[in-house]
């Protein structure tokens, strides 16, 4: 009987803190995809920082299987009971999570969808990179890099991801922007580090010439420079999410580019926008943040820890939205 | 063909059967390389064999060790995850102390103490080890996520990278790692009391217990020598990739079963060899170098290995029970 009235006192002290929810204190719940990639740590520092400028507080739910769509329902389940102000939201699949998206909008909870866009539910804002275009500019780096000729491989992520599909896709477009350009082999490598070296070594004897690689994300990129450097040969490389091992790479000059995600950007925006419909201030329904694609000129501002990066004020990030 | 496997006289029969067995697995994997070979014109080449032999390493490392827990009928599912913790371990250890030989210690006794513990659950604690290791698969995740934070770690000195990148006299060094463990692996199994006994505890647990083998005792060596092979994976992995992430073991653990399994060692123990083991990781690297070397599609690659293992075995057990 004491659990059952201590869960009740629980309850109404829950009840009571979010009844003057207007004021600071709100708490945002924020999920993300997996806790290995590297990419959602950046969303979550991202968010975390923006919640501390303005004085939140956040709580994380990231499922112990990495993507695992069950649960990811079951902790929205719970989130829903749990009733926090607002929550800030990464479908670990953007199809498979619409009831989930349905279920927090049954629970009249305001969520902010991040990354990769629902495919269905009411959420109070999108904000995402579009990785089409994202592909073609680090393409096209790499091209313009190389004069618009050459050997090129691909190495593509996890097939049927849609990152995966919208990366290659503007991969592609870049290389055929370039009549000189001529792809050998478009072959997947899982976003796994192994997979893309033992694939760059594979590709490597058949191809005695290949002067450059497109992977798909970092760590990719990464083991393809792994597998070049174990077979002493030389080739342009390029990968995608702006990761700190990139940066490192970047800086000492193995990798040539990495076409920046802005998972930073993008937790720091999300939050924002997340306490401020809260707080009844203006929101911006949409922001798709244009690509930039971190090189040899410009890593500097990204070579720093990511706890010292700092959100941008709301009229910097206003100037971001597209609608 | 028939010069790999002289049949050894004066052996028990089961020994003599298991290399026949060996001998139609290799089959399978003589005729992937051919067909390679009348398809590509890159596959038939020292370097592409020795890239092969070199990727293969890897898979065999983290199988072998598997094996003998397999043969005693039991199965450890944490293997991969004690690839990546051992490997962020190691890691560390190398990054603090700037010594190789310290992080290859480290590597091969974390993931030694991990199969111990493995061991303790499954002997003293009688857990069936399904549920032990899979039990450990997911503290060993929990930990390594919590250790690692969402980063990577990455950059080590160059002469630890030797031992995944290096060659010696024209050879990778893993080549030589792979031997020397193909061989220590198959005379234990095979030529030695305690490998023999561990046969005994697969085939038949409470006959083995009845006629004296110490089961508990041989079980925890079995799990414990699977740790530590993940362990050396684990250095093996650090130093061709240069790199250590919390997510690298993920997608090594059902290969390494599917390893053991097209080797011919059977799930319910007694059953199988380490050279078996190593053909089953040789079959399941030269796919996906066949698949890269002729540039198959990427949405057909995993239908393509999926229907060329089902072929291997199937082509094994019917020119097996043809012979019979």
């Amino acid at each position: 009987m004491k659990k059952a009235y201590g869960a009740l006192a629980a309850l109404l002290l829950t009840t009571s803190l979010s009844s003057h929810a207007f004021a600071d204190g709100e708490t945002i719940a924020v999920f993300t995809k997996n806790q290995t990639n590297p990419y959602f740590q950046t969303v979550r520092v991202g968010s975390d920082a923006a919640a501390k400028a303005m004085k939140a507080k956040t709580l994380h739910y990231i499922p112990t299987k990495p993507d695992s769509i069950p649960e990811q329902l079951s902790q929205i389940e719970d989130v829903v009971v749990k009733k926090p102000s607002a929550i800030v939201f990464i479908p670990v699949d953007y199809k498979a999570m619409v009831p989930g998206v349905e279920k927090i909008n049954d629970a009249k909870i305001p969520v902010v969808n991040v990354t990769d866009r629902s495919a269905g539910g009411k959420c109070v804002a999108f904000v995402g990179a579009d990785d089409y275009s994202l592909g073609l500019e680090t393409g096209r780096y790499l091209l313009k890099t190389l004069g618009g000729k050459g050997n090129f491989v691909i190495i593509e992520g996890v097939k049927g991801s849609l990152t995966s599909i919208d990366r290659v896709r503007g991969f592609n477009d870049a290389l055929k922007e370039n009549p000189g350009a001529k792809l050998l082999a478009s072959q997947p490598g899982n976003y796994q580090r192994l997979q893309a070296l033992q694939v760059m070594e594979n590709l490597m004897q058949s191809n005695t010439q290949i002067d450059g690689v497109l992977a798909a994300n970092d760590a990719m990129a990464i083991g393809a420079i792994e597998a070049l450097d174990g077979a002493n040969r030389k080739a342009q490389v390029i990968g995608v999410n702006g990761t700190k091992e990139a940066i490192d790479a970047i800086k000492s000059g193995k990798l040539l580019a990495s076409g920046d995600y802005n998972g930073f950007m993008q937790g720091c925006l999300g939050m924002m926008i997340a306490i401020r419909s809260l707080r009844n201030e203006p929101v911006i329904t949409e922001i798709v943040l244009k690509p930039t694609v971190i090189g040899k000129e410009n890593y500097q501002p990204y070579d720093v820890p990511l706890e010292s990066r700092t959100c941008p004020s709301w009229d910097e990030a206003a100037k971001l939205g597209t609608k | 063909m028939t010069d790999i496997s002289k049949p050894i006289t004066g052996g028990r029969m089961l020994f003599s059967d298991e290399m026949i067995q060996v001998f139609y697995r290799l089959l399978a994997a003589f005729l992937i390389c051919a067909a390679l070979t009348i398809l590509t014109n890159s596959f038939f080449s020292l370097g592409n064999i020795l890239n092969v032999l070199r990727q293969a390493s890897l898979l065999f490392f983290i199988a072998s060790g598997l094996t003998l827990v397999v043969l005693t009928g039991g199965l450890d599912l944490s293997i991969g995850a004690n690839v990546a913790i051992s490997a962020c371990i190691a890691g560390t250890v190398i990054h603090q102390t700037g010594s190789p030989t310290l992080g290859v210690l480290t590597g091969i006794g974390v993931g030694g103490a991990v199969g111990m513990l493995n061991g303790v659950m499954v002997t003293a604690l009688r857990i069936p080890s399904f549920i032990a290791t899979y039990g450990m698969l997911w503290v060993l995740h929990g930990i390594t996520y919590w250790y690692m934070g969402g980063e990577t770690m990455h950059g080590f000195p160059a002469g630890f990278r030797q031992i995944g990148s290096g060659y010696f006299l024209g050879l990778p060094i893993p080549v030589y790692l792979l031997l020397v463990f193909l061989a220590i692996g198959t005379i234990f199994a095979q030529r030695t009391t305690w490998g023999q006994e561990i046969y005994a505890i697969g085939a038949n647990p409470v006959a083995a217990r009845l006629s004296g083998i110490p089961v508990a005792r041989r079980l925890l060596l079995v799990y414990t020598v699977s740790g530590a092979m993940a362990g050396l994976a684990s250095i093996i992995f650090l130093a061709r990739l240069n790199s250590a992430e919390a997510d690298i073991g993920e997608s090594l653990t059902l290969p390494a079963i599917a390893a053991v399994l097209i080797g011919g060692t059977s799930l319910f123990g007694g059953l199988g060899t380490v050279f078996g083991t190593f053909v089953g990781a040789l079959i399941l690297t030269l796919v996906l170098n066949g698949m890269n070397l002729l540039s198959v599609n990427a949405s057909w690659q995993p239908l393509v290995t999926g229907v060329i293992v089902i072929l291997a075995v199937w082509l094994d057990m019917k020119t097996r029970r043809r012979a019979a």
